[in-house]
């Protein structure tokens, strides 16, 4: 059980810079999911705090105390790798007590360490066999059981579940989210996957080319999020961008137009707007957020042409087209009736929309307090 | 046996044969006489006798001329088909011969000679195993002791090769450090080297550090070899450092790790350079023969050298050692040939 701190951390392969100064807390207990595309840095920062690739600026610490130069071992973690890296020529029991043993552990009481794992991972009647002879869940659990035996302070995730296919990897998301709820210890979690963040993560860190683009709670992210990538990011089907202008501002929010000509803007979007009218903008909508109906007042309305359908039974998928050429996908819940070709008119609440600054980082301009009548967030 | 029935008996024309089949199965066939040809003729000569060795025209199988001890006799005494003047013909012994007439006997009627023109003999040949000349060496010359020290030589050499070697693929393989790329180029680059460019510097350092007349004088200078830091290195290099890594984080020191983890992974690798090494060893003369000079250090190959006399060569003791100085490395060969087909297969999957 450890708190983690990570004060402007860089790390350097000669003249690249992988890790561009993060700060971060990892409170004590608390599932942290780093998440961003593949090259952020992601594996790179849970390495560093690992101790098996060196800091070379800023400042490491767990519990209050630095340990830049502590080497892995000591350090006090466990990490599970992305290929597992189970020794393949030791078997089960042999791979989870190999780390008690360096450690000079009494034999009897590695052997009761390794059945309590291996109790706790249903991995019992395996302890006998080598890491060949397993399906990748179960070498998967070895690998979380060679973790949890040495009682690391904290545990760290390197893309545990890219390896497995996508029944097993639902599975063991849930078995990991069970086991810290059950452990109690401090996690860090790396993955690409946005899906596996929001489901597991207390804290979501988003990072992209080496920095951190936000840290909250999934929610918060998914309903706040801070600029045009971490919105792209964070939500799957990916949030619709449409490039629009700043018809006018007012104390209850910023009116848009739109090239696209159906755009029918009558509705303010609740944000603070200090830009000048006409400038350009970008507005954010997530597909769930759209409905197939006219606008209503606080909302707002759309003309689109349906160019791909897919009928899930429980969703649907509409791939349409607007009439400026930019995409809009729509998810409602059910079936439709549509047909590709077809010309329908959709409406989003202007409160679900979001407005990004139309730079390359997009900031998002900063919402409204809530009114009485508003929708929360 | 059934697959090596359909290996030997396999074509590329579906049911005839065709012309490439000839082509192949006739290289093949060149080859085999070739390379088995003279190993073959080595070791049924050794079953020969020194009669039947020195005997012209040479015969492939052990052959030799019968003998029959008579009472009174100390030597046996060759044996003889005899045509007589009367047209009969008997198998006869020779007591002597002197020019072109021979005086016999027959061993049935001891006391009646007669003369012989040698033209009107044959010998009386039968198949005859010279066992005696495996187990005369044995008291003959100390082939327990030569043995010994080939043996000696051949195992210490070969562990300490395995060790060091690993040892220096572990670095070259898993480390990154300055000059890193140079180090590797320049064992390699010591490939390019004849040994026998730099045999008399060798000779000087081992002369000078003591070892000379000692198996150590021929056990150091052999242990570091460039093939197999390379061969160790690239079979290391497919070994996933995530792995290390996971060691890492198992507090296993880097000693540790080299042991438990890199060197069992490495197995494979390890048996074809403990095979080549074994062979390298054991076939090895031209460094044994200089730095090993008194008889009690002999290996078996200074032995097999020293056999040949200047005036005469007991070639029937040399035949059959040779087949002893063969038999173990072919031993180790057949067992362990398996690993180096395994060894270059799974370097490949990983």
């Amino acid at each position: 059980m450890a708190s983690l701190e990570l004060v402007g951390v860089v790390k350097r392969f000669g003249a690249t810079t992988v890790i561009q100064g993060v700060d971060l807390r990892v409170e004590d207990g608390e599932f942290v999911v780093f998440v961003g595309p593949s090259g952020c840095g992601k594996s790179t920062l849970l390495r560093m705090i690992s101790g098996l690739e060196a800091v070379t600026e800023g400042e490491l610490r767990i519990d209050g105390r630095r340990v830049n130069d502590v080497s892995a071992a000591e350090r006090g973690l466990a990490m599970v790798f992305q290929s597992y890296a189970l020794y393949p020529h030791m078997t089960v029991y042999q791979n989870m007590a190999f780390g008690l043993e360096n450690i000079r552990t009494p034999r009897s009481e590695i052997e009761t360490k390794v059945r309590a794992a291996a109790a706790l991972l249903h991995l019992d009647a395996l302890l006998d066999r080598r890491p060949t002879q397993l399906s990748g869940g179960q070498r998967q659990r070895v690998a979380i059981g060679r973790a949890i035996v040495r009682e690391p302070t904290v545990f760290l995730f390197d893309e545990p579940l890219s390896n497995l296919d996508a029944e097993l990897r639902v599975q063991m998301r849930t078995e990991i989210t069970a086991l810290h709820q059950r452990l109690k210890t401090t996690m860090i979690y790396v993955t690409h996957d946005q899906v596996e963040a929001m489901t597991m993560a207390d804290k979501i860190v988003v990072l992209r080319g080496g920095r951190v683009e936000q840290i909250g709670a999934p929610l918060a992210l998914y309903n706040l999020p801070r600029n045009r990538f971490v919105a792209g990011f964070i939500g799957s089907p990916r949030m619709n961008f449409l490039s629009v202008q700043v018809a006018g501002v007012g104390p209850d929010g910023v009116r848009i137009a739109s090239d696209a000509s159906a755009l029918n803007a009558a509705a303010p979007l609740p944000v603070r707007g200090d830009a000048a009218v006409g400038r350009r903008a970008t507005l954010g909508i997530r597909p769930e957020h759209i409905h197939l109906r006219r606008a209503s007042t606080g909302e707002v309305g759309l003309t689109a042409r349906i160019e791909l359908l897919e009928q899930l039974g429980a969703t649907s998928f509409l791939y349409c087209v607007l009439s400026t050429g930019e995409k809009l996908t729509v998810q409602v819940a059910g079936q439709v009736e549509s047909r590709p070709g077809e010309e329908i008119i959709v409406s989003f609440p202007a409160d679900r929309a979001h407005l990004f600054d139309e730079t390359d980082d997009g900031p998002a301009f900063e919402r409204l307090p809530a009114r009485a009548t508003g929708r929360a967030g | 046996m059934v697959n090596l029935a359909r290996m030997l008996s396999a074509t590329r024309g579906r049911g005839r044969l065709d012309w490439t089949d000839w082509a192949s199965y006739g290289y093949l066939l060149v080859g085999l006489v070739l390379m088995f040809g003279p190993v073959l003729w080595l070791v049924l000569s050794s079953f020969k006798s020194a009669a039947a060795l020195n005997e012209f025209p040479p015969q492939l199988l052990p052959y030799g001329q019968a003998t029959v001890t008579l009472p009174g006799k100390s030597e046996p005494l060759p044996l003889y088909r005899v045509k007589l003047p009367d047209g009969s013909t008997r198998a006869m012994v020779e007591l002597r011969r002197i020019g072109i007439e021979a005086t016999m006997i027959d061993p049935s009627q001891p006391t009646e000679e007669v003369k012989v023109n040698i033209r009107d003999r044959e010998k009386v040949r039968e198949f005859h195993l010279a066992l005696e000349n495996y187990t005369e060496i044995f008291g003959k010359f100390d082939f327990m002791r030569f043995l010994w020290n080939s043996v000696f030589i051949t195992i210490v050499a070969t562990l300490f090769t395995l060790i060091f070697n690993a040892m220096a693929a572990f670095a070259l393989s898993k480390y990154r450090f300055g000059g890193e790329k140079w180090v590797f180029l320049i064992i390699i680059s010591t490939l390019m080297i004849p040994p026998t460019i730099i045999l008399v510097p060798n000779f000087l350092v081992v002369s000078e550090l003591g070892m000379l007349n000692s198996p150590w004088g021929v056990i150091w200078p052999a242990v570091a070899t460039p093939t197999g830091v390379f061969l160790l290195r690239q079979y290391m290099l497919t070994i996933p450092d995530e792995l290390l890594d996971a060691a890492r984080m198992d507090h296993a020191s880097e000693w540790k790790i080299f042991w438990r983890i890199i060197l069992p992974l490495s197995a494979p690798a390890l048996a074809v350079l403990a095979i080549f090494s074994v062979m390298w060893r054991w076939n090895d003369f031209l460094w044994p023969l200089i730095v090993l000079s008194r008889t009690e250090n002999f290996t078996l190959q200074l032995a097999l050298n020293a056999f040949q006399g200047e005036l005469t060569t007991q070639w029937h003791y040399l035949l059959a050692m040779t087949v002893l100085t063969l038999l173990p490395v072919t031993l180790v060969f057949a067992f362990l040939q398996r690993y180096i087909t395994t060894g270059i297969a799974s370097a490949g999957i990983k």
